[in-house]
């Protein structure tokens, strides 16, 4: 669940304010808990629900798919709090408490949330030093940890590449017409000569952006024929492309 | 000792691209008593440590690797030509969390922790080879289980998976935020 939103306020200059984001009902609780500085484990039910729908009251429409989550949330509690009101003759043992398997859910999922912030300071930190896996490996063997990449990623690349070239000064020449056969057979032999190459720098390496397109073209067909593989040897880096083995 | 074992296992080091552990030193140096290489490692690492230059050794996934210091990362990342490192989204280190703190864990299990169905982070992750399906429970539908990978420990820099923050630790992070 990315975004639940409160409705957009409709300021002047049409900004739209994005208020809270909760990953779920529990993040959603945990919040109010904090907001109210609950003790989570003397919960006030009626308090809790009531601030709950009140949140969700503020959607203007509950998406079953993503949300329902959120909906059986507020039945749950509705569930708990009528458990409370059924009169007893004795006062509630912390074990029946209709409440217990709520707290022990919002504890569990406390924690998690504490060790989410430990983990992302360590990725932080993990991010800024680099070890020699960084650069170039060899010719990759076939179980060695490689991402085959998706045509978002090489499309992301691409676009990426694009931006930069924008803003480049531009040269108009009048180019020389290229067909994708020729293009295709071009990026063949440059594979075989090399064995592999590196996505971006061919793509940027083009002369005009007519062609630097092609080439991008005829890369996605290649793929689509499975005659060449496009992969990253670590995540986040440079896209490299292979000819298969078996082609 | 060797006299010059420490710089053989610098050497070691020097040319693993993956982090080495002892007992792929072990290996190479099978007439050396473990307690000597041990002690090389650490007076290796220390050395490294103690120096002003660009390289140190850090130790992860039960393994030492040499890596550079944080003040080089603008100047790395120029010279590779990457604006900055992904990091991981909300939903994906949520789940990776409980997949860590839960282990071995089905998809059902995670979804039930986190309030939120977790199919599309486990995958995300899988791709991210961050986790591994290990099996399938004798539950029924026999439900995949999951665990953390090595790359996991990498990727967060941790030796092992007791080097997570442990309950205690949490607890006290909880009281810091509830304060």
């Amino acid at each position: 669940m990315i975004t639940t939103e409160f409705e957009p306020t409709p300021a002047q200059d049409g900004y739209q304010v994005k208020l809270q984001i909760f990953e779920g009902p529990l993040d959603l609780l945990l919040f109010l808990i904090k907001k109210k500085k609950i003790n989570i484990h003397n919960i006030p039910i009626a308090v809790i629900t009531r601030e709950y729908l009140e949140y969700l009251s503020h959607k203007e429409r509950i998406n079953l798919d993503r949300e329902a989550e959120f909906l059986l949330m507020a039945a749950l509690l509705i569930y708990i709090k009528s458990q409370m009101l059924l009169p007893r003759e004795q006062p509630i043992e912390p074990d029946v408490d209709p409440r217990k398997e709520l707290v022990d859910r919002i504890v569990d999922y406390q924690k998690i949330k504490a060790a989410c912030s430990v983990l992302r300071e360590k990725e932080d930190e993990m991010s800024q030093i680099w070890k020699r896996t960084a650069l170039t490996a060899p010719f990759p063997e076939e179980d060695l940890d490689l991402i085959e990449v998706s045509l978002f990623d090489l499309a992301e690349s691409f676009f990426t590449l694009m931006k930069r070239k924008q803003s480049e000064s531009q040269r108009i020449i009048k180019g020389k017409e290229i067909s994708m056969a020729e293009k295709t057979n071009e990026i063949v032999v440059v594979l075989k000569e090399r064995g592999f190459l590196d996505f971006l720098e061919y793509l940027d390496a083009q002369e005009t952006l007519e062609e630097a397109l092609i080439a991008f073209f005829c890369l996605l067909e290649l793929i689509k024929a499975r005659l060449v593989v496009a992969i990253q040897e670590q995540l986040f880096h440079t896209i490299k492309v292979w000819l298969r083995k078996d082609a | 000792m060797m006299e010059n074992l420490r710089e053989i296992i610098e050497a070691l080091i020097f040319i693993s691209v993956e982090p080495l552990t002892t007992a792929k030193m072990k290996e190479v140096l099978t007439d050396v008593p473990e307690p000597d290489i041990e002690q090389a490692v650490r007076e290796l690492v220390t050395r490294y440590e103690s120096s002003n230059g660009a390289i140190r050794i850090i130790q992860t996934a039960g393994g030492y690797v040499f890596s550079t210091r944080p003040v080089y990362d603008p100047y790395v990342r120029r010279l590779l030509q990457i604006e900055r490192k992904k990091k991981l989204s909300v939903q994906a280190l949520e789940t990776l969390s409980a997949v860590a703190y839960h282990q071995p864990v089905t998809q059902a299990e995670i979804s039930a922790i986190r309030g939120v169905d977790s199919t599309y982070s486990l995958h995300t992750l899988l791709e991210n080879k961050l986790i591994k399906i290990v099996g399938r429970k004798e539950a029924p539908g026999r439900p995949l289980v999951y665990r953390t990978t090595e790359k996991f420990l990498t990727y967060f820099g941790l030796n092992s998976i007791e080097d997570l923050p442990s309950e205690e630790e949490l607890k006290k992070l909880m009281e810091e935020e509830n304060t």
